[in-house]
């Protein structure tokens, strides 16, 4: 693998005068990387998404009009939603439109796709993000209290909460919330929703549980890994040289260690987002959120395939950019990722 | 190390493997509860005490009594039997999900370690495509276009599953294949198909199993989700993603139903864990998670630990 072969070259290589040059190289370089391989993936799920929709038996007049279609009504269908035409053709033009932000219409209400996923996305996105800054502030602390107390209470506290949540399907928690907040002390709702831009006090009190339950999952697998990384830092030369000189072990962790161990945590989170997306559908029908979530599976229930269709390009062509951001991010915070194939891995979401 | 050395030979013996893993404690619950379930799964169906479709509606939503030990739900069904008898779908749609993945995911990911960089970069990004894809938003999808059924939901998690075999098992052979004893028996004229039978294969499998057992573990998980949201068994057959999902519009009435199914699920998975740990100890695989993942290096055995772990014959 490339990847390992310069990385093990590293940047100390390079100085002097041909520095800035290398570096500007290989920025371009690591930039062609990104494009190429973000590309590649976004072209692959395109492709892996319009191939279920090729795949599927279904068509617009048996969905509309069920058993009663005649030959005469599904040609005239398929005809109207340009389903006639060769397979490629279709492709291109999906695809094409979807680049401009056109995902076709539904089957049945003719509504644009484009729209109904406008209208239900801001919930996901509030939720997932909302979940994300928790799971920081829990898994972070969590993290950070374990390693302080390397192998006291706390360090064993956290560990075993971390494997107990790993054993649960992620809406238990969620369930476990419900009871205690909704039914036992009638503090919060169980359900429902208002849109943040609406009221943000009414946002959060309806938004709180699903991201907290949402949260857990992410947060314990960032204090795991937060937690692993920090002991590894704490033994290295630096940060034992440090604490010699006298400096405290909580001033070591947070001005020395705290950084380098930051990234693997960062790529964790990276992983994470396919799980958090993917977990806010659930949480959201458990919290009965008008999201994503919710008009797919009545879609899937009917058989519309382009709003189907639709929402898996979209839930893709997320997860992507997020964890675009979350490499990129990655790469500013660790100078020693800074290398030609940096920003080349952040492409492909923190891949090992 | 005595039996991990003992187990690691050229042919792996699964007896040895088996022994070792037995004398290791947490090993030795978790066999027990797997067990445990699988009877469960084969058997459960049969020693139910009711029919766990059949609903005694003048019994609605008890607690437990000597009639229904776990109580009843919201349509009278008693909880115990449709636990005993949802245990095989709840399993065996997670094993069918995880055997998929490892058919499509341990070939491949040694193909890509041959078949040269061209291959070997886009079975990358087919791999990094299908990290990306959220289990449930790509099971809702299957299920709108291709139907909505086990199957159909256990391919779609089977096919997300694969990269993790892909990545492990391509690690490993990647590892290997600089190893000196492959590239010694390589020069003297081994051809790469006996390479691969003979030296890379024995070290690949540790991998897999522990990789297998993991999968199963997040595969149940994924697949209560998917019932949760009413994806692949059809509602009155019982699962206990289902049985959480019917539990839910009655938390106010039975707040502790949950905890059956959650408490099942929990044996399961954690045993599964402790037994992907166990196997990682006795065989020597390669531990999942490295401090160096930082430093872009990929999860290569470390060749010291390779060398030590091959007994000569």
């Amino acid at each position: 693998m490339s990847l390992t072969a310069t990385a093990a070259t590293g940047w100390g290589a390079v100085r002097g005068r041909g520095e800035r040059l290398a570096r500007v190289r290989g920025w371009a370089v690591s930039l062609r990387g990104v494009v190429l391989v973000t590309a590649t993936v976004l072209f692959l799920a395109s492709l892996i998404t319009f191939a279920l929709g090729a795949l599927s038996d279904s068509n617009p007049a048996a969905a509309v009009l069920g058993e009663t279609a005649t030959e005469e009504d599904i040609a005239r269908m398929n005809h109207e939603f340009g389903l006639d035409r060769p397979l490629v053709v279709q492709y291109l033009s999906w695809v094409g439109n979807a680049l401009t932000g056109d995902l076709g219409r539904s089957w049945f209400t003719t509504i644009p796709v484009t729209d109904s996923i406008r209208t239900a996305l801001p919930v996901d996105l509030s939720i997932a993000a909302l979940a994300l800054l928790l799971a920081l502030v829990i898994g972070g602390s969590a993290g950070i209290g374990a390693a302080l107390s390397n192998g006291g209470i706390l360090d064993r506290g956290v560990t075993l909460v971390c494997s107990l949540l790993g054993t649960l399907p992620p809406f238990v928690m969620g369930m476990g919330l419900i009871v205690l907040f909704s039914v036992k002390l009638q503090l919060l709702p169980a359900g429902g929703y208002v849109a943040l831009e609406q009221d943000p006090v009414q946002w959060l009190r309806f938004a709180i549980l699903p991201s907290f339950a949402l949260s857990l999952d992410v947060a314990s697998s960032i204090a795991r890994q937060l937690r692993t990384s920090l002991v590894g830092e704490l033994h290295q030369n630096y940060a034992i040289g440090a604490e010699m000189r006298g400096f405290r072990r909580r001033r070591v962790l947070f001005g020395h260690v705290l950084r380098n161990a930051a990234g693997p945590t960062l790529a964790v989170i990276g992983l994470a987002i396919p799980l958090v997306i993917g977990g806010a559908v659930v949480t959201e029908k458990l919290f009965a959120l008008p999201g994503i979530a919710q008009l797919s599976l009545d879609a899937a229930e009917k058989g519309d395939v382009p709003v189907v269709l639709g929402t898996l390009l979209v839930t893709a062509v997320i997860v992507v950019a997020a964890s675009l951001v979350v490499n990129i991010l990655q790469n500013l915070l660790n100078p020693a990722a800074r290398r030609s194939d940096g920003v080349a891995r952040a492409a492909r979401g923190g891949a090992r | 190390m005595r039996t991990s050395t003992r187990a690691q030979g050229r042919r792996p013996a699964l007896p040895a493997a088996l022994t070792a893993l037995w004398r290791i404690p947490s090993a030795r619950v978790a066999l027990l509860v797997l067990a445990g379930i699988a009877f469960l799964a084969v058997f459960g169906e049969a020693l139910a005490p009711h029919d766990p479709i059949k609903q005694y509606t003048d019994e609605v939503l008890q607690g437990p009594s000597a009639a229904h030990l776990l109580g009843t739900d919201y349509v009278g069904r008693d909880v115990l039997s449709r636990l005993m008898a949802g245990t095989r779908l709840s399993v065996l749609g997670a094993v069918e999900a995880v055997l998929i993945g490892a058919a499509l995911g341990v070939p491949t990911g040694l193909a890509s370690v041959w078949l040269g960089p061209r291959l070997e970069w886009i079975s990358l990004r087919i791999s990094d495509t299908l990290v990306i894809l959220p289990f449930t938003v790509f099971a809702i999808a299957v299920a709108g276009t291709l139907g909505n059924g086990l199957q159909q939901a256990m391919i779609a998690v089977g096919v997300l599953i694969s990269p993790t075999f892909y990545r492990i098992t391509r690690s490993v052979a990647l590892g290997l294949r600089k190893a000196q004893y492959v590239e010694a028996a390589e020069l003297m004229g081994a051809t790469e198909w006996w390479t691969l039978r003979t030296h890379i294969w024995s070290k690949v499998l540790p991998n897999v199993a522990v990789t297998s057992a993991q999968a199963t573990g997040s595969a149940l998980l994924v697949v209560a989700s998917l019932s949760f949201l009413g994806l692949g068994v059809t509602p009155p057959a019982p699962t206990w993603g289902g049985m959480l999902s019917a539990d839910l519009g009655y938390l106010a009435q039975q707040p502790w139903a949950p905890i059956f199914p959650v408490a099942l699920m929990m044996a399961t998975v954690g045993s599964l864990n402790l037994l992907a740990d166990a196997i990682r100890d006795v065989t020597g695989a390669a531990p999942r998670r490295r401090r160096r993942r930082r430093r872009g290096i990929s999860h290569v055995p470390a060749p010291r630990k390779e060398q030590h772990d091959v007994v000569p014959v």
